[in-house]
């Protein structure tokens, strides 16, 4: 299978050629196949998000390559601007981004800067915009007038509309109440099936990262500490928790009963799963 | 009978429309409660629900449209008035970035009782005693912008104690935090309100952090639609989730397996899970 993107090597510097130079990111390696949906997990000041933003050519590596689509992003200004269209970054908080004085405005400024037709251009918003939920209605508000959740699925569909063929989201459902949260993470799932492309997700939530990925990197200090299917990342709570990481609620009950010697699996992530488990148990018990 | 700190009598809340056209809109419909000495309290309710209003009435950074807050019988009403009630009610926003002004942990702890024009030397004891009540005195000579999010909301935390308010109202303060940071404000909180007798108020998304509160109060459309104790309010899985909201994992869990009564711990779960596969297997 095909990279959708892959880093090299990658060091980054925050202040290089001060004397307050410190690694950000450290010689890191990395290949995220096409299709998948990767979460990405790490403290606060990990480096998570100075990775992404090596994935369309925000940030220059300070050694290293970063290849899209198999092509070295930095070797020329074509592909460096082809790098922004390919992969669609959409970061914390993207409400706070919004600028023009319609919605319609704001979700065709990507598909614009691609040089579309108008035509191209309208399509693209009007489908972005029903992806998201957003009525017809609302295209012609001013984003400043939606409420914050509105707001936050314009900023999304800005980034949908230009049909980037990998979606980087940081946090994208921070701050938000716990449906608000679920349709986002749900939404994010659907335009997936959907579209077939690759999806990688940076969360504090270990619940969503649990719900939605098929593969978890730990970045820590800079570099990555685990890479793994979700089993496999959180069978290591203790390390986890090391990382100023955790693992959700329902995985601690479970891998506290299995440590006591109950005949339960210690791997569990969703509520749902591990009352099925239970409710066999005793039904299983009874008889 | 508890002494009451706050006071929220019949509190309308209304945005005016804005000189762009933006439509003005009732935040806050009729609200009354009030907050006891010493209690802490926990605020749900979905995004737009109310509660950040409610709590920028409670330290007079807005003034009610209709209705009075008073705050140990002051009612905001003039700036000084206002300035009397921050002192008693401090707050802590989402955001850990917005709210560090110094370029030193201590220098920013003593922005406060600097601004009240309190005594150098009294200034250094409440600076290094609020450190001490986060945790963060060790700390007190970096650079804030070198801490981490959960180390950055505990010296917003200290400046708060600095003017010695009696009330901390903190508005999402671990939304943009790691597991780790939120933990870290949270045992801070618990921490203040237990040991101090600081009377907190937390608006929070985070359902496993109400559960920590003495009492939960729950929006909706700028109403108060529910209040009680945590073991009341998560008892009501599907009353919770119609409002856009949800039980804590380790509550939904007992609830589907059956176990009688509200849990709210991972620990209580693991115990209750225990007896009942126990109780089955035996």
């Amino acid at each position: 299978m095909s990279n959708a993107i892959e880093v090299k090597n990658l060091t980054y510097y925050y202040s290089e050629g001060t004397p307050n130079q410190v690694a950000a990111i450290k010689n890191v390696n990395l290949a995220i196949e096409k299709g998948t949906m990767v979460g990405i997990i790490g403290h606060t000041g990990s480096g998570k998000s100075t990775l992404i933003s090596h994935f369309n050519g925000l940030l220059k590596p300070a050694e290293g390559n970063v290849f899209v689509d198999g092509e070295d992003i930095w070797q020329s200004k074509e592909t460096l601007r082809g790098s922004r269209f390919k992969v669609g970054l959409c970061f914390q908080y993207p409400e706070y981004q919004l600028f023009e004085e319609t919605v319609f405005a704001d979700i065709s400024f990507g598909p614009k800067n691609m040089k579309l037709s108008p035509e191209e251009v309208r399509e693209r918003v009007l489908e972005a915009a029903e992806f998201t939920g957003l009525r017809k209605e609302m295209l012609d508000k001013s984003p400043f007038d939606l409420s914050g959740g509105e707001k936050r699925r314009a900023a999304i569909a800005g980034v949908m509309a230009m049909k980037p063929q990998t979606l980087v989201f940081d946090e994208p459902a921070a701050g938000l109440d716990p449906s608000g949260r679920k349709e986002l993470i749900k939404l994010i799932q659907n335009y997936r099936e959907k579209t077939g492309c690759t999806v990688v997700i940076v969360s504090h939530s270990m619940e969503d990262i649990a719900r939605v990925a098929e593969r978890v990197i730990v970045v820590n200090d800079g570099e990555i500490a685990a890479d793994g299917t979700v089993d496999e990342v959180y069978s290591h709570s203790d390390e986890l928790r090391k990382m100023g990481l955790n693992v959700p609620e329902i995985t601690q009950i479970f891998s506290k009963l299995h440590d006591m010697g109950y005949d339960v699996p210690g791997n569990v992530y969703s509520v749902e799963k591990g009352a099925e488990i239970i409710l066999n148990l005793i039904g299983r018990g009874c008889r | 009978m508890s002494e009451k700190l706050i006071e929220v009598n019949n509190v309308t809340y209304v945005y005016e429309p804005d000189e762009e056209g933006a439509p003005g809109y009732t935040a806050l419909s009729n609200v009354s409660t009030h907050i006891d000495k010493g209690e802490f309290v926990a605020v749900l309710g979905h995004n737009g629900s109310g509660k950040s209003t409610l709590a920028k009435l409670l330290n007079a950074i807005y003034e009610p449209t209709e209705g009075t807050v008073s705050v140990k019988g002051i009612v905001a009403d003039t700036e000084e008035k206002g300035d009397e009630v921050r002192r008693i009610v401090g707050m802590v926003f989402q955001n850990p970035d917005n709210q560090i002004v110094a370029t030193i942990v201590e220098d920013d702890v003593a922005f406060g009782p600097e601004n009240l024009g309190v005594e150098p030397s009294e200034i250094r004891r409440r600076v290094d005693e609020a450190l001490k009540s986060v945790n963060m005195y060790e700390m007190r000579e970096r650079e804030p912008h070198r801490l981490s999010g959960g180390q950055k909301q505990r010296v917003a935390i200290a400046g708060v104690l600095a003017m010695q308010t009696e009330c901390i109202v903190l508005d999402e303060p671990t939304a943009m935090l790691d597991p780790m940071g939120r933990s870290e404000v949270m045992k801070t909180v618990c921490r203040l309100n237990e040991e101090l007798g600081i009377t907190v108020v937390l608006i929070t998304h985070f359902m496993e952090e109400a559960v920590l509160a003495d009492r939960v109060i729950v929006m909706d459309n700028g109403r108060i639609i529910d209040e009680g104790t945590p073991a009341e309010i998560f008892s009501k899985a599907d009353f919770l989730r119609s409002h856009g909201l949800d039980v804590p994992q380790s509550t939904e869990l007992c609830r589907l397996v059956g176990i009688d009564g509200c849990v709210l711990s991972v620990g209580e779960a693991v115990e209750k899970i225990a007896s009942l596969i126990g109780g089955a297997a035996g």
